[in-house]
């Protein structure tokens, strides 16, 4: 554990000097966002088992809930940001609470009508987002101006939500998940209450999709609904999908893969995502436990 | 008073046509969730792709090609697009749903088809570009007056195939054998294969089915939309939207929900603007939700423990 703990801090202090132009900077932020968003979402679909397609909404909420507070009210960035994670977590508690009476397919649905109708406020409540204007000259975090700073509090940021996360999930907490996913009436008649922890699930998830947002409006400097479209939530869900659910290491791979792929199929150009959703169909088809199953199924068959 | 009967009326029929486009999309949708209990995302695709193919039909092979002239082209357009539907149905039974069928989960197919809706969205875009296509359907230029009413012809089209469209579902689903084992496959997928029915070739036509009717319905929103690669998505949230409200898998219900979806966004549009149609629909739908959990008719089904 220690060791892990020690490489995944060697391999995020080295990777802003070997990919060091400032494109690849940017690219390992976003990678690193990602990665907060596929655990965040994982969490939710993969331990707890709800199909949420809503997720792009609290990402939407994190960014603009602390941009409006820095710009407009004037607050400090680190207060706006807790406040911001916060305000996602309730907005995830609220939809919750009314999500946990539906199931499987009502709730997609439910979650993705959230994910549009936060995505048509934002484009309509001009008065406080400024719509398709879009805010601009949003700055990085005070004291992370530089990308290579910015990525280092973006990563280990990350890594602080996969501890909390993993320890999380061994405990008797991810033991609830686990069985409330595998058969929540058998879950129930063993005294477990569903509903609650369903939405404990819900509105953790949340607010970590909502933290991963309060650094997407520093690092791009400009704000606009269409960075939160619901195609958003489908990406992570592919993150997920594609590394492997109800796994740690699994949505982090499905992150870091789906953040570079599109990158190294530039040169295909229009091409590049007709590759992209190929990759994802494939993968489904052929591993349907993700990158993470492919890879116990290589390390099978070679020991 | 007369002025305001004369809107309202005039919006509700413009409503009705609207949530018969809707119907159209939403039907196959709910008839594939009705055997299979599966969501496809690349439904919304298969009506744009309906929409292109009726759209090159109707303008360049009908109209130039063969000479006809614009209304039979249209007409031929539509027949065309509805077979083009039909091919990518199978297309994707056999790719996607058919080889994840028996897996029992309801995430994987889900993730394949929306993988299925990148390629084919983005194929379109790398043939036709992301400038819009400007779709005239020959029949938007007739228009009839009724009383204080206006209508045009594709209005008039555009009911009445979703109106014999939903004839000749039900007459297939009630009258023939076939509709009745279908339905029996929907009702107890495992049960009608020991009766001897084969589940995946029902599963297969209703796949086919309704994305024929995906592709169909692409010919007739075509006029309607701003026909881009991307087109069948502005649609697609609305009719999951549909679906949901009037319980997945039931037909009636999506009908119902279509066409006061119709009538809402005509209303909307009326009263409040074109920028909040989605706000309102996903408002309602959500609040419906919350009211009555398994849509306006509910789905009839046991929890197995």
């Amino acid at each position: 554990m220690k060791l892990r703990l020690l490489v995944a801090l060697a391999v995020v202090a080295l990777l802003p000097w070997i990919l060091h132009t400032p494109y690849w900077r940017g690219i390992l932020i976003v990678c690193a966002m990602n990665v907060m968003l596929a655990l965040s979402l994982n969490l939710v679909l993969g331990y707890a088992g709800q199909l949420n397609l809503g997720q792009s909404a609290f990402f939407a909420i994190g960014a603009y809930v602390s941009t409006i507070l820095v710009k407009t009210w004037g607050w400090n960035f680190w207060l706006a940001g807790l406040a911001a994670m916060i305000a996602a977590g309730l907005l995830g508690l609220a939809l919750s609470a009314f999500a946990v009476r539906l199931r499987g397919h009502y709730l997609a649905i439910a979650s993705l009508g959230f994910a549009v109708i936060t995505y048509q406020i934002l484009i309509n409540w001009e008065a406080v987002t400024e719509g398709v204007r879009g805010i601009y000259g949003i700055s990085p975090p005070p004291g992370f101006r530089s990308p290579v700073a910015l990525f280092y509090l973006v990563a280990g940021i990350a890594l602080i939500v996969y501890r909390v996360l993993d320890n999380l999930v061994r405990s008797p907490v991810g033991e609830t998940l686990r069985s409330i996913r595998e058969d929540e009436v058998s879950a129930a008649a063993i005294g477990v209450d569903a509903a609650r922890w369903k939405a404990f699930a819900f509105g953790l998830g949340a607010a970590i999709a909502g933290l991963s947002g309060c650094f997407y409006p520093g690092f791009v400097g400009t704000l606009v609904p269409d960075a939160f479209n619901i195609v958003e939530s489908f990406t992570m869900l592919a993150m997920v999908i594609v590394g492997g659910m109800g796994t740690m290491i699994g949505p982090v791979i499905g992150a870091v893969v789906l953040t570079f792929l599109p990158e190294l199929l530039r040169g295909f150009g229009e091409l590049r995502l007709m590759i992209y959703g190929l990759a994802l169909t494939v993968v489904v088809l052929f591993l349907p436990g993700g990158i993470v199953q492919g890879w116990h199924a290589l390390r099978a068959r070679f020991s | 008073m007369t002025a305001f009967l004369a809107l309202f009326a005039q919006q509700s029929l413009n409503g009705i046509y609207l949530g018969c486009l809707y119907v159209m999309v939403a039907l196959g949708l709910t008839l594939i969730y009705g055997v299979l209990n599966q969501i496809n995302f690349a439904h919304a695709d298969f009506v744009t792709v309906g929409a292109f193919v009726a759209f090159f039909t109707a303008t360049r092979l009908a109209a130039r090609g063969l000479g006809l002239p614009d209304t039979a082209a249209y007409f031929v357009s539509i027949v065309l697009a509805c077979g083009a539907g039909a091919l990518l149905g199978l297309a994707i039974n056999a790719a996607v749903f058919a080889p994840l069928r028996d897996r029992g989960d309801e995430l994987r197919p889900l993730i394949a088809t929306i993988g299925v809706s990148v390629l084919l969205e983005n194929g379109q875009l790398a043939l036709f570009g992301p400038i819009p296509y400007q779709f005239d359907s020959p029949f938007s230029r007739e228009t009839l007056r009724l009383g204080p009413l206006f209508l045009t012809g594709q209005n008039l089209l555009v009911i009445g195939v979703t109106a014999a469209a939903i004839i000749a579902l039900y007459a297939f689903l009630r009258l023939t054998f076939l509709g009745k084992a279908l339905r029996a496959v929907a009702q107890d997928r495992e049960t009608a294969g020991l009766m001897g029915i084969n589940p995946g070739l029902l599963i297969g036509l209703t796949i086919v089915i309704s994305s024929a009717l995906a592709g169909m319905a692409g010919a007739l929103l075509g006029p309607a939309l701003v026909l881009t690669p991307f087109a069948g998505s502005t649609v697609i949230v609305k009719a999951f939207a549909i679906v949901v409200m009037g319980g997945f898998g039931n037909i009636e219900g999506t009908i119902v929900a279509g066409v006061l979806i119709g009538v809402v966004e005509a209303f909307t549009v009326q009263y409040l603007g074109s920028g909040v149609i989605d706000l309102v629909v996903f408002a309602l739908l959500l609040l419906m939700l919350a009211v009555r959990p398994t849509g306006l008719i509910a789905e009839r089904r046991e929890e197995n423990v």
